[in-house]
């Protein structure tokens, strides 16, 4: 009984959820006159697979890609390793000021990005970074507040003795860092990094103010191109992308997915 | 188990941080002053300047701050609109992450299908959501009221109705709660399947399983998750400025959205950098708020608090 | 492994000394644009190229800016790094960090041929007296109007001196509600620079013409009349209303046949060609006999004042405005009366319209440029336009809320 009302719950919602990305796919392959008309089209007459093809070629999008490739990969490890490191000290260590600077952490995130942009524009234009991709992928090398947050939360939820017991065993702070919290870590880090990735592939603020030639564009750039001034958008090709867009996160999420759910840490606890 | 740690803590060092958790949070602090202070303090000055993008600077002292909570009706406005969208948001963010993370923690079969569908759409860039949503919404051609219409109610203008274009968003930037649900996922996964079988043979009822072992354990993540909804709450600008441009009749005006417009419409910086600082301070004071209350209803396996546990 | 070093050392020197030359000979100029389709991207690069050729050594770096040009712009100014050169038609917001023009203008005079420019084209970069811009393209507003539709409905086609009585009753007879076809289509959200060509049809302005007066003038009748015939449109169903809770364009709806008659510019045109629809184009109605009056968008070429290269940047801004460069941007209208002529736009039944409601133009100062607190007022008066669309009507109530609300900015 109780297993049907979830199986239905659960179908019922990934249906909600699924619609409107559906949605996007058949307004991708829609006619000019489909997309306008009403009651809208659900099963569009031809599906213009060619749409896809078309939307790549209106701009150079495999320049896109490399770039978002190349700033997603470098910052995703950049961030998995600095955050986890920030984490720790603040999860497993009393020294005076902690609390403060964590407080402080957690401030940053309620900075508003309006804030930061000028400032940080001029100073990445003083170090020569403008119109390079080093002011999208330096600054994750240095923690950020969100993941270390979710990490340090997640380290607390790790009992003491694990590192009483290291101790014993003559292991010093460092080494249980990297032999035993990152291993149980896992899935947490796992959440961090496709969180991480998801939020570098979809940036679209920094990129374009940072960017200036097309040769260092990213696909997000590249799909707000698509939406032109003037209400003159290009509706299939925008469909097209986003579906394009959406492919990566999800297929890195959805092999991604198995190491979150590992459940290691119920298996090292004995009473 | 405390016990067992008491008595195992070896006395060989005198207890004192030292120097490794400064090593190991060097990084965020470096990083802090590098890429956060600095920008801080200059917007911080900015705010006491009549600062316009190009042109003539003057300082005006506290003159930005006075004007927004005296003089500006547009000030107070947009702070309620963020209010009624925070107020509404919040809870239902975790609540239905948290449902759905339960649903999803049962042992079903294509979970793994189930998790990628409810992550889905907060894959999707800014941008391309609010295109979709507007698809959705649209009054004369879109899903959402066809859908309506053809089960027998009439469709709602979810976007030109003052009315409801707040419940429009709230739904749209709901949509995107496949982060939160995946962190209170990860959160359940991690809780020992131990404590819950010691409970089934005690004989305890499932829903005081709930209540006295997962919540518990899970209000770490839970903590986490209030916080940062709060703070992507007041913060929330890309759906409201391109899906209803803050309309319409500003009803979806939203605070980040009139520090944008005074920054990129107006050209007015320092008004703008005031008005971040406002913001900060808001969100600063509910998360001290929400931090605060913390210590009364969550619980830590592995807290380092006070005396006990370990040095480096 | 000395004679490896005596090969590579000098190799090296050679290396550098030769790529530091190449280095310091090819310049660079950054040119900050708008442009997002495909065939004006194109248009641009073809002129750039052109420029190269003909000055070997200078590399013009064309930056897409697309949606976010102003966003982007703000940033660079904001941070002193603003490209060499740039598209502008904002002036007001950007001539404080914009060269002015005037003295090269006028030594470059005989080259440039002024007179081949009409003067309302090149006021258009005018602050202060001071010319910050040189025009490189322009629209003015028409209405574009679906042949067939018409014929089917048996709707004569509009011709010059054409009311809004005669459109509303066009419309009034194009109407088909249960088809989803409409005669025509009001934007409850108008960009307002557009949208005061209206007013200016029925004698009426957003501002004072010093910019410091809005009673009495955003809010007099002849303002509230605009926009209460509008609401009108919009509730007798002989219009119908955009952007209130749908994000579909008026020219969405034309290039799919559902509408009949729309108000629109230049940019509207090349997507409305490609869709191949039979369309005509006529000059914009008159409110009874009060002269008709469009709105000028007038894009020009500006230089950062503190680039590097002064005299290089002028050098491409003229070449820019030559009547090769000029004849190649077909994307919009050309700035020079010669080519138009030559190029047979003139006789062309679609773009004669545009001309004519160019040749009308004079005497109309946009409200942006009277009052720097413009944009703030601006945003009450656009929600004035939408209330009044809303409620379909009630106009003088919404303009007298945006009026208050405006007080503070004139102070």
């Amino acid at each position: 009984m109780a297993r049907t009302f979830t199986y239905s719950a659960l179908i019922f919602l990934s249906a909600l959820f699924i619609a409107p990305f559906l949605w996007t796919l058949i307004t991708a392959v829609k006619s000019d006159a489909e997309l306008v008309a009403y009651p809208p089209v659900f099963w569009p007459e031809t599906w213009h697979w060619e749409n896809f093809a078309i939307a790549w070629t209106k701009h150079p999008f495999n320049i896109f890609l490399q770039n978002s490739v190349i700033i997603v990969i470098l910052s995703t490890i950049g961030q998995l390793f600095s955050s986890s490191l920030v984490a720790y000290g603040f999860a497993r260590f009393r020294f005076p000021g902690r609390d403060a600077i964590f407080i402080l952490l957690l401030a940053t995130m309620m900075i508003p990005w309006d804030v930061k942009m000028i400032p940080l524009y001029m100073e990445f234009n003083y170090l020569g970074w403008i119109n390079t991709l080093k002011p999208l992928i330096v600054p994750a090398w240095f923690g950020e507040a969100f993941f270390v947050f979710l990490l340090r939360q997640y380290i607390m939820t790790i009992p003491m003795e694990i590192d009483e017991a290291a101790r014993m065993d003559g292991a010093n702070a460092w080494q249980i860092y990297w032999r035993i919290h990152l291993p149980l870590m896992v899935p947490a880090l796992v959440l961090v990094g496709t969180f991480h990735f998801m939020n570098a592939w979809n940036d679209y603020l920094g990129p374009l103010i940072y960017l200036n030639d097309q040769s260092k564009y990213t696909l997000t750039l590249g799909l707000a191109l698509l939406k032109g001034l003037h209400n003159e958008a290009d509706i299939n090709s925008i469909a097209a992308i986003t579906i394009i867009l959406c492919g990566p996160p999800l297929a890195l999420f959805f092999f991604a997915q198995r190491y979150i759910m590992d459940n290691a840490l119920g298996s090292s606890v004995k009473g | 188990m405390a016990d067992a740690v008491t008595a195992r803590r070896p006395s060989r060092r005198r207890r004192g941080a030292g120097i490794t958790p400064w090593l190991f949070i060097s990084p965020w602090i470096l990083g802090f002053v590098c890429f956060t202070l600095g920008p801080l303090i200059f917007s911080l000055t900015m705010s006491f300047y009549d600062w316009p993008v190009v042109g003539e600077r003057t300082f005006v002292g506290a003159d930005n701050y006075r004007t927004m909570l005296t003089e500006d009706p547009q000030f107070w406005h947009s702070l309620g609109v963020t209010v009624k969208f925070a107020a509404i948001f919040v809870p239902l963010n975790i609540a239905v992450s948290f449902l759905l993370a339960v649903l999803l923690n049962t042992k079903v079969r294509g979970t793994a299908f189930f998790r990628t569908a409810f992550y889905l759409p907060s894959v999707i860039s800014g941008v391309a959501l609010v295109t979709i949503w507007s698809w959705i919404y649209s009054q004369r051609y879109g899903l959402l009221n066809y859908l309506l219409g053809q089960s027998g109610t009439e469709g709602v203008n979810w976007l030109g109705d003052p009315g409801w274009a707040v419940v429009a968003i709230v739904v749209a930037s709901l949509w995107g709660l496949g982060g939160t649900m995946l962190i209170l996922l990860a959160g359940l996964q991690s809780i020992p399947k131990e404590l819950y079988e010691a409970a089934r043979m005690s004989g305890v009822p499932p829903w005081a399983q709930a209540i006295h072992i997962t919540l518990p354990m899970l209000s770490p993540m839970l903590l986490f998750t209030f916080i940062t909804s709060i703070i992507s709450a007041f913060q929330q600008l890309t759906i409201a400025l391109l899906l209803t441009e803050g309309g319409p009749l500003g009803s979806t005006y939203f605070f980040a959205m009139y520090i944008y417009e005074t920054a990129f419409r107006f050209h007015d910086m320092g008004y703008a950098a005031a008005m971040s600082w406002v913001m900060f301070v808001i969100i600063l004071a509910l998360s001290l708020l929400v931090m605060r209350s913390s210590s009364a209803w969550v619980h830590y396996e592995g807290e380092m608090k006070g005396k006990g546990g370990t040095d480096g | 492994m000395k004679r490896r070093t005596v090969i590579i050392a000098p190799a090296i020197l050679a290396a550098t000394f030769w790529g530091g030359m190449t280095f310091a000979q090819d310049k660079v100029l950054r040119f900050a644009t708008w442009n997002t389709s495909p065939e004006s991207i194109a248009i641009n690069q073809a002129i750039v190229t052109k420029f190269e050729e003909a000055n070997p050594g200078v590399k013009v770096q064309v930056e897409l800016y697309g949606d976010g040009f102003d966003d982007k712009l703000t940033a660079a100014m904001g941070a002193g790094n603003p490209p060499d050169l740039m598209y502008m038609w904002n002036y007001p917001a950007y001539y404080q960090s914009l060269m002015p023009l005037d003295d090269m203008i006028a030594r470059d005079a005989a080259e440039l041929n002024l007179a081949d420019i009409p003067s309302g084209l090149m006021n258009g970069g005018l602050i202060d007296g001071k010319t910050y811009g040189m025009p490189v393209g322009f629209t003015t507003h028409v209405i574009f109007y679906n042949k067939d539709l018409l014929a089917a409905a048996g709707v004569a086609e509009p011709q010059a001196g054409w009311t809004w009585a005669d459109l509303r009753a066009a419309a009034a007879t194009l109407s088909k509600p249960d088809e989803q076809i409409f005669g025509f289509a009001v934007d409850a959200k108008p960009d307002p620079f557009d949208f005061e060509e209206f007013f200016w049809s029925n004698g009426a302005q957003y501002i004072s013409d010093d910019g410091k007066v809005l009673d009495g003038v955003m809010n007099s009748p002849e303002a509230a009349e605009v926009l209460d015939m509008f609401g009108d449109m919009i509730k007798t169903g002989e219009a119908v209303a955009l952007n209130i809770g749908d994000q579909t364009s008026g020219s969405d709806l034309f290039k799919a046949g559902k509408l009949a008659m729309m108000e629109g510019a230049m940019w509207n045109k090349g997507g409305i060609d490609e869709s191949g629809v039979n369309y005509g184009v006529a000059v914009l109605p008159a409110f009874g006999d009060k002269p008709v009056k469009s709105t000028i968008n007038a894009s020009g070429i500006s230089i950062a004042k503190d680039t590097a290269d002064p005299d290089l940047a002028w050098a491409f801004v003229k070449f820019f405005s030559t009547p090769e460069a000029v004849a190649l941007r077909t994307n919009d209208l050309p700035i020079r009366t010669s080519v138009a002529e030559s190029s047979g736009m003139m006789a062309d039944p679609k773009l004669a319209p545009f001309f004519a409601m160019l040749a009308v133009a004079d005497g109309t100062v946009p409200s942006f440029l009277k009052n720097p607190e413009w944009g703030r007022i601006q945003e009450n008066l656009s929600l004035a336009i939408e209330a009044t669309m809303i409620d379909q009507g009630n106009a003088k109530a919404h303009l007298d809320e945006a009026v208050s609300a405006s007080a503070r900015f004139l102070k």
